[in-house]
Formats: C-alpha cells, structure tokens, sequence
C-alpha cells in the first residue's frame, strides 16, 4: 500500500500585480506531492514562486487557480480547520515575541494550535534538550543570538505537533555551525517522528543532507521533481573532467563555450584542466570532435564530483537559457 | 478547537506583555491623566469669568466623557493597533495560522485587553474624581453592561481600521484623527435626533445618566438602552465586514506578512 500523500498541489496558478501594475505570475501551474514521513526540498532562485506556494498551503494566500489538499481535505474550503494538521517557520519574519521568553512562546504558539497537554509539554522540553534550548527556556527572545532565535522559531513550529511542517529558509543567517547542527536535529526528527517537511532553502548543504527528493521551481513553475540521489547520479553522469596535457590550445575555451555552456579551460601545474557538463547522449562524441579539431592530448578522463548545488545551478542555468 | 486554550494562551500573553512593557502602560496612562489635569484646569479659568456653579454639569460631564473616551480609545485601539504592531513584529502571519481562524485569536485579545483595562482606567477614574472632587456614583451592576453596550461601536471602528492596516499598513495619521472623531461623538448631545445614530453618543448619555444622577440600569428609559444596542451592533458589524474584505483583499495581493 503507497503513503498517504500530505500535501498535494495540483495546477496551483497565483498572479500578481507589481507596482508598475504588470501582471506578474509568481506560481504558474505548479503540481506537485509530498508523502507522509517525507522530507521535501523546494527550491529555486528569488521569485521562482517558493515561498507563494507554501504560503497558498497555509491559506495565507488564495491562489488564482489550482487546488491544494493537505492530507486529503482541500485547504480553502477546510480554511481555517485544516491548520491543525500544518505549522510553518515562515521567511523573512520573526515568527515569535522577541519580548516573551523561549518558553512562553512555545506555550503560546502550540496552545493556539489546541497543543498544551501535561504530555505535550514533556514533548515541548524533549526539543528544548534537542535543540539545546533548555538552558535558555527562561530567557526573553530578544536576548538570543540569531541562531537561537532561529532554533526557537523552528522548536514553536514542531511544538504545534503538526503531521505537515513548512521550513521557509531555517537556516537562513545562521552561522556554518549552527546551520549544521540544525540539518542534523532535522534530519534526526525526519527519521523518528513520521511527519512530511517541507523544505525551502538555498543552502544546497541543508537540501543535499536533509532532504529525500527536491522540486526545483523557475519562473513560478516545477522544472524538477526527483530524489537528490537521482539527481546527483543523473549530473555526476553528464559532468567530466578532462585534463590536456601541456597548455591550453588556442581557441578552445571560445569552441567549447560556444557549444557547452557553462564549460570552462583552465590551465593546472600539470597541464590544461577542462570542466564540461554535457546535455545529451551524443555531446561526448561532439566534445571528442572538438578537442581532436584543437589537437589537444588527452591525459585522463573522469566524472566531476557532483552535489546538489552544481546540480540546481545547472537546472537553473538551463532553465535561464530556455527563456 | 478549544477556545478556552486559546483565550487563556492570549491572555497570558497579554498579562506578560503589560509586565514586560509595565513602563510603557504606566507612562501612558500618566499622560492621558496629564490631559485631562490640563483640560480641568482649563475649566477653572474659565469658571473665574463666568457665574460660580454655572460649569458644574459640564465639568461631571467631561469626568464621563473623559472616563468613557478613555475606554474607548483603549478598545479601539487595542485592536487596530495590535495588528499594526503584530504586522510590524513578524508574528501576525503565525496568528493566521491559528486552526480556529485569525478572527477568534481578535476576539480573545479584546476580551484579555478590556479586562486588563479596567483596573488602569478605573484608578484614571478615581484620579479624575479626586481631582475635581466630583465623586460620582459607581454601580458597576449598571455601568459595565453600559460600558460594553457602547464600547461595541469602539470594537466596529477598530476592525474597521485593523482590516484598513492589513492592505495600506502605514495609517497611523488616520489612526490619531479618530481619537478626535471619538471626543466629537462623546461631546455630541443626544438632543439633536440623528445624534443618537452615532457611534457611542447614545452610550456615553445612558452612562452619564448612572455616574451623574445615580440611575439604575433597569430605570433607563428601554427605548434608549435598544438604541445604544442596535447603533453599536451595526457598527461592530460593519467594521467585522469592512475588515473582512480587507483581509481577502490583503490574502489575495499577498500582503498579510508585509508591513
């Protein structure tokens, strides 16, 4: 028997009027679906139409078109019911009283939610020793560094014990380490409680480390649904690393660039360092042809190590070029 | 949705949100008290010029004005000014994500807020009292539904700008003329037969009647007590409709997280 799908977004469209009163499509006919227990990366350069699309999930948004259900039941006519089955760290906003303590605002933000059992609050102290909050439970918000007050707003976003949570940009403005330590304590929470995450970041890291599959957006629209590790193989397949020996021949970065974009030449103590990632089948033999035409030597061949950020780069830069 | 865990989460909040900002709510206070000393004396000067007692019912009448205004203005603005500064903090979108809807978060702050006003309001009042030594007959039996009936056009105006802050955000100017626009409807007398339709107007004459000349409620004339009721229920209303609509407006342009 498949999961239960939490959320499902089916044709979702949103326009917009920017200030020269342009009709801007920020989401455009987006699908897509998130199981339960999953753990979702959506991602996309600045106006791709993330942050629209899970805010048209959490009903803060009315989408033009399109319909989203969240564990079968639609979210505009189940508005605002359907809120106990999602909670959100929202980006670009506080997200909590910077004048109540870490604690106060725990009970507040899951007593809303109908969450402020004795039981929950053990729950609410097992994330505070999680996250490594509990030495600061009684300390007003507005005293924690930023990566504190980011770990609280995402403690009040899990306190609220919702089976569907939105992470807009957790780790942003977060210092490398306790961006870490925050990939890590979500990965752990992904493992042991079965709930979906939906998360939207441009830390490539976070994504690579956390997530299970990612939706790649453009333009407002789902360019890319797939594992990561799916994903990773996919490029680590198209993207080589030639080395030439001797320098590099005239004119064959400009051929190259010409042909491949995003190809770069580059000149190593051992001799000349092509970096090339292909778009078909057939472009190997184009490459070759190429590199021949320079009478270039070549001393070796192999596949670029690949992570997610070389590949979202790529979807992009394709996307970019399609346009 | 329990609404019991909701209003008691709000009200908490509320509670240590005063402790936190108790200097703040102090000096407020202080200065509206500052206000009215100012227009007392005011009264005095003039009460040189003109026949001793003659001023008497006007200033027991700017007591109660002043006292219902107060009110007013708190509910009024605890409103329209918490989704200001709620929108301005960051948190406001948090509170649409509240299951029993954004509406009923509204609710349980006013409700938290006009308790936690009456205590400052009623030491204003006593301030005010002793001030001008005119102690003024206090039966809370008739003077809190009173209060409630006319602070109901106070609410109406408030969600009516709290909706008008969620799609145009900066209305803080249209916010300061409406604590006039109040003192206009408290100094309006009811004598004049349209003035029974404004906001507060008929209230602030029923509460006038209890403070002043010692009415019960059940004395009052019915016919007056329906009319408060029904102008501040269509004004409440109103306002709940006006912010309705901003806040699809707002939803829909993507404005509920801006300010």
């Amino acid at each position: 028997m498949g999961k239960t799908i939490a959320l499902k977004v089916e044709a979702l469209t949103k326009t917009f009027r920017d200030g020269g009163r342009k009709l801007v499509r920020a989401v455009d006919n987006a699908t897509f679906h998130v199981e339960e227990g999953e753990v979702v990366g959506l991602l996309g350069p600045n106006g791709a139409g993330k942050t629209t699309t899970i805010k048209c999930a959490l009903g803060l948004m009315g989408p033009d078109s399109g319909r989203i259900t969240v564990f079968g039941e639609d979210v505009q006519s189940g508005y605002p019911g359907i809120l106990r089955k999602m909670s959100a760290v929202l980006e670009g906003s506080r997200n909590l009283y910077w004048r109540l303590t870490v604690w106060e605002n725990i009970l507040f933000f899951s007593a809303l939610h109908g969450v402020a059992s004795s039981e929950d609050k053990a729950y609410f102290n097992h994330l505070l020793n999680l996250f490594s909050l509990e030495k600061k439970r009684n300390v007003e918000v507005r005293k924690l560094s930023q990566g504190m007050k980011q770990k609280t707003s995402v403690v009040c976003a899990l306190a609220r014990r919702t089976p569907l949570v939105f992470l807009d940009e957790p780790t942003l403005g977060l210092d490398v380490e306790t961006s870490l330590e925050l990939r890590t304590l979500l990965k752990q929470l992904a493992l042991e409680e079965d709930r979906a995450f939906v998360v939207s970041s441009h830390d490539m890291d976070v994504i690579q480390d956390v997530c299970g599959r990612v939706i790649i957006m453009s333009q407002g629209r789902v360019v890319v649904d797939d594992r990561v590790s799916s994903l990773i193989d996919l490029f680590r397949t198209k993207a080589y690393r030639i080395a030439l020996r001797g320098s590099v021949p005239p004119g064959l970065e400009e051929r190259l660039r010409q042909e491949f974009a995003g190809a770069s030449v580059a000149e190593i103590d051992s001799g000349t360092e092509v970096r090339v990632t292909l778009s078909e089948d057939d472009d190997i033999y184009r490459l070759m042809d190429i590199l021949r035409d320079a009478d270039a030597v070549i001393d070796e061949i192999s596949h670029e190590e690949i992570d997610m950020e070389k590949v979202y780069l790529e979807v992009v830069r394709k996307e970019r070029e399609l346009l | 949705m329990n609404l019991g865990t909701v209003f008691l989460a709000v009200f908490r909040r509320e509670w240590t949100m005063i402790k936190r900002y108790m200097v703040n709510s102090i000096s407020s206070l202080m200065s509206v008290y500052l206000i009215f000393i100012l227009i007392f004396m005011g009264f005095k000067s003039m009460s040189n010029y003109v026949m001793a007692g003659s001023l008497e019912g006007s200033l027991e009448g700017t007591v109660v004005g002043f006292f219902v205004w107060t009110f007013t203005i708190y509910a009024f603005s605890d409103l329209s000014w918490s989704l200001i500064s709620e929108a301005q903090a960051g948190t406001l979108e948090q509170l649409y994500l509240a299951p029993c809807g954004f509406k009923w978060v509204g609710a349980c702050t006013v409700l938290a807020n006009l308790v936690f006003s009456l205590v400052p309001i009623m030491v204003l009042l006593f301030a005010m009292m002793a001030t001008t030594g005119k102690w003024m007959n206090l039966d809370f039996v008739s003077l809190v539904p009173l209060l409630i009936i006319t602070l109901l056009g106070a609410y109406g105006f408030g969600f009516a700008l709290g909706g008008l802050a969620l799609v145009f955000k900066r209305i803080q100017a249209l916010f300061q003329i409406m604590q006039f626009v109040f003192v206009g409807f408290l100094i309006v007398p009811i004598r004049v037969a349209w003035a029974k339709f404004l906001p507060l107007a008929m209230g602030n004459s029923l509460i006038y009647t209890v403070m002043v000349d010692g009415a019960r409620l059940w004395e009052l004339p019915l016919n007056d007590i329906l009319i408060a009721i029904a102008v501040g229920a269509a004004y409440l209303a109103v306002g709940i409709v006006i912010f309705s609509r901003c806040e699809n407006v707002a939803k829909s342009r993507g404005l509920l997280g801006h300010y």
